[in-house]
């Protein structure tokens, strides 16, 4: 019974602390873009009180019970991957269900919420939205294989498929991955611009030319729900980067630390480039990515 | 008397009963097929028994049917989707004509697929083999017209796999002197593979036509659009099982257990090759086709032919699973066969449903149907969820199966192309849901109204099954487990709802499904509560475009060149097709028999000519013809 | 009366020359007595049968003179099996045409004498134990073809009955000088005789001789590129007469090929030499009927092409080739029967006999549609119809003798039959009705048994193969069975 308890109050805590980092880190990408495009920009909380507001927001109309099913699909899916990523190792709350996931699971959920989201974007008959949908699959597609190359190069290096044993074994030979096996980690790096979808790679929102996208049609709770699972996300695939490459956390200051560090390189990266075209952005991870992800891969088996 | 006899009884006589009481009622016809398969569905598992051989004797050769444990799983897929999709035609053909035919050569497909399964040697197996063949052939060209050119090119290529199957069961027959499978296996097991490949490869080529294994594949996405889709359920679902049927006695039983290793030079043709060789042609080639049948699959504006082309690229996993051969890939395969047999199941029937109720399933033509055919887009999205492979719907079992097979035994760089098939598949899972039943919902559509019970209730029956399995694959894991020990792994462990691969590391089904529903039931319980109740519906034009709102006539319409961008990025890969590499063959050849037949110039002189002509040349090389 | 072997020659001769006398009575009796003596000749054929398989060969002489100096008829498992098959056909074709209306518009009376000589010809040819008599009945078949050929007197007909004429009179001539030259260097015609004393011709004096032989007789056999006649006969003469070539006649050209490479001259080659030139016939057979546009053509290659193969299993020969072989023969003659007869009515009206006009016949003449369809499916030899099993015994005998290329050409031959039966089947159900609903002749009753008949022994053979097996082990045995022969023949010398 205790068990159980814990389990529920450290999943909440799980949640609750991805949520705020989360949102956290969303406010400081504002600000720090803000600062290199010379404006003051706004105040790194700003997005607690843009959810807080939406969150107390009515809404009035829908599309259907697709689109209204569409946060929640969005909300599962990130908290699953959350459950089942451990955020620390070794941590009594923060564990959750690590043990009984692996990596190939991960990478089957991840894309769960996502489309459960453009299907809700989908109901809404907004070309935009279904426009925003195909091109973030696309993309997806894109980063996917160098991100897998990285995967199975992991996977192989280490003999297992389970995040909690590869940060175990690189927290006793107390080599991260990123120096064992740099070249795969460069390609999951190259894949995580993709995933993050900062510019050239946000070409699914893509404001000013579709309208938000997939989000276009969603106010209120809607998107307050939205907006707190895409921080929820976003923080689950930092801490499975930080896991697989970073030998994990022993605390939260130490997983902070790295996650915001990971996190700034898709930012910055974007920070001055303008938008690639869909097909481009898709072959653009078939080039060097993958070359690095094959190499890692050959590295691996090696 | 016996069941086998009973069961092929039962599907052959209600075979020719609902051909002749067409005359009757067009729906009578449909409710003898229905009452047909489930009787013999049900006394067959009544009666079930693998233990039961009986032997006969026909023109002079030994014939034994019986049922191994890997012929009971394919049973399941056969008369379990046989029976749904009896079901399911009765009302779906309803206002056809010709319905005695449909049913007859319905009922003689799912037959002479329980004939198959039932056949231990290969002469019977090969005889019921081309009676599916051309029951489904006539029932691919059902439709009429302009299936005849799709009905010739199904019939050539089944006629070259046959073909290629027969002579290898000569073969066969000439080595070992009896036709039965079993005494095949115990030869090659004493004296090796070696010198026997070509039978090996034969017999590949003619299960991998019908499992649509590339190259062998063309005929396989309009035959299987083409088709009543109540059949093309069997179809894509049942029947191309049967090519993976045939691969895995031919690539388990015989290539993986008797490797002996040995590479012996067949001379010539087959200078360099054994049996790894082969496994590992078939293992790229599975891949391939799952590959290429995704792609393709993305750029079709017709569900029907969408989902044909996914077919092929989901057998393409089936046959890479199995080509692999260790125990999990192997298990993940046929995890993934009945998977497939149901989802695809669904699938084609859900699209039926569209096609009957909404006229068409072009893409183009229609959309917003998801709140006026519910049921329909409910079993559609469990399907394509469970296609995709995503959790906690069964397709993820047999994808991580498959996946943790490849890893673990080394096929890296498989793994990866697979993998790259199967996101690409995200893409067309997309579209068919969104195509059909999401996006604007369009004046035209206005009438549609949702199908008859009677066809939406073997879909979500099915469906309910990928669900179930999704959480509880155990209790496909029993059969799955058992007919592995016919091909040849003994103690395969399994759990009821947890899968492991050998590297001990594992997921826990029942977690992920209760994570996944609490949280899901959680958080659509405090919107419902919290937002949906005061909202009001509005139409699809009533949407956000720059603050303007759309008027009634403006076309919001996007569903042409839907993943444009993504064919962009692998147009490369489109530009060889194999059908255009067939078609140059094709009119080459006709050139050429063009040329051939102009021997015959109709002109009685020269064939005069021609006698003499020969009669000199006899006499005159009369001595080294005649020594 | 003791029924012997000669009642096959004797009764319809004799019908023959009776029926212008009946038909002064009623002209009626010119269809029936036909029928009456095909009855009757198949009433022997059982009896004689039964005997063959208790007894054993039945050497029967005519006119007190015993060989090797008079004639003889042979009733053995093998010529037994063919006279019978051949009366079988003539039997059905009889029924089939009984009523069939074009042959009404001519004057009917010639018609059917001449198909009762057709069909004594061939029969004599099978039985006789004289290769002289047999020389006379190739005479007979031919005549009567060649009239049978140019029936309805027009252009067409004449052209194609001018053809066979011409190539007929080759044959003759070959076959006559190959008389000659036999007799010349052993002096007997005796076929047993000439059997046991081939081997004191000099091989090369023999070899020519066969040679004559092989191309007289291969004219007939429809051997490559002795049977440009084929298509163009095939095409022009009435539907029933069709069916006659390619189940009697034809059979009867292939019967003295096999007697001769068998029984009478031991040739070494002679195998190797029917197993390359039945590939040959069977390749450029069926590639041409796969372009074919005119039905009936496409049938006569098809039919040329199945020839082929009959000598290919022939030029096996082991025991399980021949019986692959006499099987092909059998279902040759039933299939290609039932295609021949069913197409005559799909192709009634149209002179062209096109493939394209059968678009969308399948409604219009459902029965007939029907069993041109199954017999499509039996000739690809698709199971359960009896054409599988046929094609299978083929493919073992092959395999047993590791001829695996050869295995490999008739596999791709039977899917371009695939392509080519397969394409005249979706004309006839899967395309737009072309044709008004009066413009298509429906079959009359009798046609309509004489194809059912058909259509169900194919079925019946393709599911219980076992009813004609023994048969043609029998056959096989027999023609195997040299020394027997000979001395079942010659041991009426001492009687």
């Amino acid at each position: 019974m205790e068990d159980i308890i814990y389990k529920i109050l450290g999943a909440i805590l799980t949640i609750i602390t991805a949520f705020v980092v989360g949102i956290t880190y969303g406010g400081l990408t504002r600000k720090v873009i803000a600062r290199v495009q010379n404006r003051v920009g706004p105040k790194f909380y700003q997005n607690f009180f843009d959810v807080l507001k939406l969150l107390s927001k009515r809404t009035a109309i829908n599309h259907g019970v697709m689109q209204h099913f569409a946060p929640m699909f969005i909300f599962t899916s990130a908290v699953t991957v959350l459950m089942f990523i451990p955020i620390l190792h070794d941590g009594l709350f923060f564990s959750n269900f690590s043990f009984h996931g692996d990596l190939i699971f991960l990478l089957y959920i991840m894309p769960f919420g996502p489309l459960g989201m453009a299907l809700g974007a989908g109901q809404t008959g907004n070309p935009n939205s279904a426009i925003g949908v195909t091109r973030g699959l696309s993309q997806m597609v894109g980063f996917e294989i160098p991100f897998v190359l990285s995967l199975v190069a992991l996977m192989v290096q280490f003999e297992t498929t389970s995040v909690t044993e590869i940060v175990n074994i690189q927290v006793e030979s107390g080599v991260w991955m990123i120096f064992s096996n740099p070249f795969a980690f460069l390609a999951a790096l190259f894949a995580m611009f993709g995933m993050f979808r900062y510019a050239p790679f946000d070409i699914v929102g893509a404001p000013a030319e579709l309208a938000s996208g997939p989000a276009s049609e969603f106010g209120g709770k809607y998107l307050a729900i939205m907006m707190s699972s895409s921080s929820i996300f976003t923080f689950a695939k930092l801490v499975l980067y930080v896991n697989l490459f970073f030998g994990g956390a022993e605390n939260l200051v130490e997983l902070l630390i790295k996650t915001f560090i990971l996190y700034m390189v898709p930012v910055v990266y974007g920070l001055v480039s303008p938008r690639y075209r869909t097909e481009q952005s898709i072959t653009y991870f078939w080039k060097w990515p993958l070359a690095l992800g094959v190499i890692g891969m050959i590295w691996a088996i090696i | 008397m016996n069941t086998y006899f009973v069961v092929l009884l039962i599907l052959f006589g209600g075979a020719i009963i609902s051909f002749a009481i067409n005359k009757v009622s067009y729906l009578l016809s449909g409710i003898v097929a229905f009452i047909a398969t489930a009787s013999a569905t049900v006394f067959f598992y009544l009666n079930v028994d693998t233990d039961n051989f009986v032997q006969f004797s026909l023109a002079g050769f030994d014939f034994q049917w019986g049922l191994n444990s890997l012929s009971l799983l394919f049973t399941y897929i056969v008369l379990g989707l046989g029976t749904l999709a009896t079901l399911y035609s009765i009302q779906y053909m309803r206002f056809k004509n010709n319905l005695g035919y449909f049913y007859f050569n319905f009922l003689l497909g799912i037959g002479s697929m329980m004939g198959i399964l039932f056949s231990q040697d290969f002469i019977s197996f090969f005889i019921f083999w081309e009676i599916m063949t051309w029951s489904s052939y006539l029932i691919v060209v059902y439709n009429g017209n302009k299936t005849h050119k799709i009905g010739i090119k199904y019939m050539i290529f089944s006629g070259i796999g046959a073909y290629a199957m027969l002579m290898s069961i000569v073969m066969i027959y000439a080595d070992v002197k009896s036709f039965l499978i079993a005494d095949y296996i115990d030869y090659i097991s004493q004296v090796g593979l070696s010198g026997h490949y070509l039978q090996i490869i034969l017999l590949i080529v003619g299960f991998g036509v019908k499992s649509a294994l590339m190259p062998l594949h063309v005929w396989a996405p309009k035959a299987y659009a083409n088709s009543p889709m109540g059949y093309t359920s069997l179809f894509s679902g049942a029947l191309s099982k049967m090519g993976v049927y045939g691969l895995s006695i031919v690539l388990l039983s015989l290539l993986t257990n008797f490797n002996t290793g040995e590479n012996v030079s067949l001379g010539g043709l087959f200078e360099g090759i054994n049996a790894e060789f082969i496994r590992i042609i078939v293992q790229w080639l599975g891949a391939i086709t799952a590959v290429m049948g995704t792609l393709y699959a993305l750029k079709q504006n017709d569900a029907k032919k969408l989902l044909a082309y996914s077919s092929i690229a989901q057998l393409g996993y089936i046959i890479t699973g199995l080509a692999i051969g260790t125990e999990l890939a192997v298990m993940g395969a046929l995890f993934l066969a009945v998977l497939h047999a149901i989802f695809k199941g669904a699938l084609f029937m859900a699209m039926g449903a569209v096609e009957r109720q909404a006229g068409t399933t072009d893409m183009t033509k229609i959309s917003g149907l998801v709140r006026k055919m519910p049921f329909t887009f409910i079993v559609t999205l469990m399907s394509i969820i469970a296609l995709a492979g995503i959790p906690p719907l069964g397709g993820f079992v047999g994808k991580w199966l498959l996946y943790e097979g490849m890893i673990t035994s080394g096929h890296y760089f498989l793994v990866v192309l697979i993998f790259f098939s199967s996101t690409a598949a995200f893409l067309y899972c997309y579209r068919i849901l969104f195509g059909i039943f999401l996006g604007q919902e369009e004046k035209e559509t206005i009438n549609v109204r949702e199908a008859p019970i009677s066809m939406l209730i073997p879909m979500l029956l099915l469906a309910i099954l990928t669900m179930v399995f999704g959480t509880y694959p155990g209790l496909l894991f029993e059969p799955i487990a058992n007919a592995m020990s016919y091909i040849g792994y003994n103690d395969v462990v399994w759990e009821m709802s947890t899968i492991s691969n050998v590297w001990g590391d594992k997921v826990s089904l029942d977690y992920v499904s209760l994570t996944i529903f609490t949280v899901f039931i959680v958080a659509m319980i405090f919107l419902t509560i919290k937002n949906y109740k005061g909202t009001r519906y509005v139409t699809t034009k009533d949407i956000s475009t720059s603050g303007e709102m759309p008027t009634e006539n403006e076309n919001l319409t996007f569903q042409l060149n839907f993943f444009q961008p993504f064919e962009r990025a692998v147009a490369p890969l489109y530009k060889r097709s194999m059908d255009k590499i067939y078609n140059t063959i094709g009119e080459s050849l006709d050139a050429l028999f063009n040329f051939v037949r102009t021997i015959y110039t109709g002109n009685g002189q020269t064939y005069a000519l021609y006698v003499i002509v020969f009669l000199v040349i006899m006499l005159i090389f009369k001595d080294s013809i005649f020594n | 009366m003791v029924i012997s072997p000669v009642h096959y020659i004797a009764v319809p001769l004799l019908a023959a020359f009776v029926i212008p006398l009946f038909a002064k009575l009623n002209r009626e009796f010119v269809r029936i007595i036909p029928g009456i003596v095909l009855l009757y000749l198949s009433y022997v054929s059982i009896v004689l049968m039964n005997q063959v398989s208790s007894t054993g060969t039945i050497s029967e002489v005519l006119a007190g003179w015993a060989p090797p100096f008079g004639i003889n008829l042979v009733f053995s498992a093998f010529s037994g099996f063919l006279a019978s098959l051949m009366t079988f056909m003539g039997l059905v074709i009889w029924i089939y045409s009984y009523r069939f209306k074009k042959i009404d518009d001519e004057p009917a009376l010639k018609f059917y004498v001449l198909f009762l000589m057709l069909i004594t010809g061939a029969i004599g040819i099978v039985l006789t134990g004289d290769i002289f008599n047999l020389f006379v009945f190739l005479e007979i078949v031919g005549i009567s073809a060649y009239s049978l050929t140019s029936f309805y007197r027009n252009r067409d007909g004449a052209e194609a009955g001018f053809k066979y004429l011409l190539l007929g009179a080759f044959a003759s001539t070959l076959i006559l000088l190959g008389i000659i030259l036999l007799y010349s260097s052993i002096g007997t015609l005796n076929m047993a005789d000439i059997a046991q004393k081939s081997h004191l011709i000099p091989t090369s004096l023999k070899v020519s001789i066969f040679i004559l032989f092989v191309v007289g007789f291969g004219i007939e056999a429809e051997m490559f590129p002795l049977n440009g006649w084929a298509p163009d006969a095939y095409s022009q003469a009435p539907g029933p007469v069709g069916a006659a070539f390619s189940g009697i006649a034809v059979k009867a050209g292939m019967y003295v090929i096999i007697r001769l490479i068998y029984t009478l001259f031991d040739i070494e080659g002679s195998f190797q030499f029917l197993i390359v030139m039945g590939l040959i016939t069977t390749i450029i057979a069926e590639v041409s009927a796969m372009k074919q546009t005119n039905l009936k053509r496409m049938l006569a290659y098809s039919s040329i092409g199945q020839m082929g193969i009959v000598m290919v299993a022939f030029g096996i020969g082991t025991r399980e080739a021949i019986i692959a072989g006499l099987f092909l023969m059998l279902n040759h003659a039933i299939i290609k029967g039932l295609l021949f007869l069913s197409s005559s009515y799909l192709v009634y009206n149209d002179d062209n006999k096109l493939i394209s006009s059968l678009s969308g016949l399948g409604k219009r003449l459902p029965l007939v549609s029907f069993l041109f369809a199954l017999g499509a499916f039996a000739i690809v030899g698709l199971p359960p119809f009896s054409g599988f099993w046929s094609r299978l015994y083929l493919l073992l005998a092959a395999a047993d003798k590791e001829l695996i290329y050869l295995i490999a050409i008739i596999l791709i031959i039977a899917v371009i039959e695939i392509v080519y039966y397969f394409r005249v089947i979706n004309k006839l159900y899967f395309k737009d009705i072309k044709v008004k609903s009066d413009d298509v002749q429906k079959p009359s009753i009798n046609a309509v048994i004489s194809m059912s008949i058909l259509g169900i022994l194919i079925i019946a053979i393709g599911i219980y193969p076992d009813l004609v097996t023994s048969y043609l082990g029998n056959a096989a045995d027999a023609l195997l069975d040299k020394a027997g022969y000979i001395e079942n023949v010659l041991v009426d010398i001492n009687n």
